[in-house]
């Protein structure tokens, strides 16, 4: 009988650097990854080694599955042609928490903004997107929309002319998945928080009072307040970050899928706190586009939210906490994403589309 | 408890009327054996029954202890107002931030005023986690 070795294949492109934060508790270590940086935090301190270990490996495999700019990816390969695709059972899954998200915001978060993306300029990494081209952008292309790509399973329906975009979805997904990883390699015992560019899950038992995790105003400037995560997820979308210039016009990367141009509402930041990341960044990416009906939508969803406007005045909804150091209320229920448990039941129910 | 209904249900047919004549102390050892079957059977199916309640019992424990079901939701308990309750503790004490949530990827908007023009220029800095 032949045997067949299975080589997993991890890429770490630069090793984990340790962070000392003041605390001796817990390890801190972080890496860049995906285009940002990948944190983990954990304790007990021996369970660094393994969860760096576990989070390493779920970007690598989230990189060659969903990222639009790599040639090999599988995404990539499947927004070369239109038609029927049979879907690797981790993409098949990335694909149905974006267009669950899509569904639950009403089409306000749509994976099919791929062509409106590249036709403003964001057809690389952002590393090496010309930040001031002199050209203008292309026409905006209006997203096709959602329903008009079809999953069953593993079997993807593409139609020609929709290229799909997992930016809003996969990065909290990632989170989602690499702390629960990290969770499997410690043996489940103490507690670990991942964050992928400061969209963080946290899993296992919490430091006491909940994971301390600082929400920044703007990007790039000092946190503005320290709250306690006890459990879930928080993310954070913002149109100050990912931007570029085309022709003079400032861009950023999140698009309006009505419009097919840049979201240009109320909101500079979201931060959207949930019981999987999935579900917070799919969240706070529709605040950012909903623009005014935001706070309206969050409150529906009973989510808990952090709104920085244009103006710099800070919005809180849905119980968020007012002060420093409180906990964040995480609602129970999930929307896009419940995490790989409930995949053989509800989850792949949901996750087809019709 | 299939034994005991094959017995009794004819797996295993009596002779009849038109069949060989058995002694009658054949026949009170051969009923005293059957006798014996039964019992054992009886006892047999009780354990089963009793093993499959245990087993069922443990798997169901299994599934709702949250260690073996960590995923879905790290908070367990739900407050009436449909939000998880913090956790009383058993971590260690933390009062320093180990992460932040911001927008991923950054661009530094820096404006300033040359020749009475203003000038905006942005530079994208690697995000990182303060």
């Amino acid at each position: 009988m032949a045997m067949t070795t299975h080589v997993t294949e991890v890429t770490t492109e630069v090793p984990w650097e340790r962070i000392r934060t003041g605390d001796d508790a817990v390890a801190v270590a972080e890496r860049p990854a995906l285009g940002t940086s990948a944190r983990i935090a954990v304790w007990p301190l021996e369970g660094l080694r393994p969860a760096q270990a576990a989070v390493d490996m779920v970007l690598a495999d989230l990189d060659r599955q969903a990222s639009r700019f790599r040639p090999d990816s599988e995404i990539s390969r499947i927004n070369k042609a239109s038609g029927l695709f049979l879907l690797s059972d981790d993409l098949a899954q990335a694909i149905g928490v974006a267009l669950a998200a899509a569904r639950w915001t009403g089409g306000l978060v749509d994976p099919t903004v791929g062509a409106a993306l590249i036709g403003l300029g964001y057809d690389r990494d952002f590393a090496a997107i010309d930040p001031g081209r002199s050209d203008p952008p292309a026409a905006s292309v209006r997203a096709p929309g959602w329903r008009t790509v079809e999953l069953a399973g593993v079997l993807l329906r593409r139609p020609a002319g929709v290229l799909l975009d997992l930016g809003a979805t996969a990065k909290g997904l990632g989170s989602d998945r690499a702390v629960r990883a990290s969770m499997r390699a410690c043996g489940q015992v103490g507690g670990v928080l991942v964050s992928l560019g400061g969209d963080l899950a946290v899993a296992g038992t919490p430091p006491r009072g909940g994971w301390p995790v600082t929400v920044a105003d703007q990007t790039a400037a000092p946190g503005a307040q320290l709250v306690r995560l006890p459990g879930g997820a928080i993310a954070t979308s913002s149109v100050t970050c990912r931007a570029w210039q085309r022709a003079g016009q400032v861009l950023h990367h999140i698009v309006d899928p009505r419009t097919g141009r840049p979201a240009n509402g109320r909101w500079l930041m979201a931060s959207v706190a949930a019981a999987t990341c999935a579900d917070a960044n799919a969240a706070a990416t529709a605040a950012i586009v909903a623009g005014a009906g935001a706070e309206g939508w969050l409150g529906r969803a009973d989510l808990p939210a952090r709104l920085v406007g244009r103006d710099g005045r800070v919005h809180c909804v849905g119980g968020w906490p007012a002060g420093d150091g409180e906990p964040v209320p995480i609602p129970a229920g999930t929307h896009v994403y419940s995490g790989p448990v409930l995949l053989s039941g509800t989850a792949r129910q949901r996750r087809s589309v019709r | 408890m299939d034994s005991d209904q094959q017995h009794r249900g004819g797996g295993t047919p009596l002779p009849g009327p038109g069949g060989p004549a058995i002694p009658l102390g054949a026949v009170t050892a051969r009923d005293a054996g059957l006798r014996q079957v039964r019992r054992m059977s009886a006892w047999s199916a009780a354990a089963l029954i009793v093993g499959t309640g245990a087993a069922t019992a443990a798997l169901a424990h299994s599934y709702a202890t949250p260690a073996a079901q960590p995923a879905p939701t790290a908070p367990a308990a739900t407050t009436g107002g449909g939000t998880a309750a913090t956790p009383a503790g058993g971590g260690p004490a933390v009062t320093h931030s180990v992460a932040s949530t911001s927008g991923s990827g950054v661009t530094k908007t820096v404006t300033r005023t040359v020749n009475g023009k203003t000038v905006v220029t942005q530079v994208r800095v690697p995000y990182h986690d303060n």
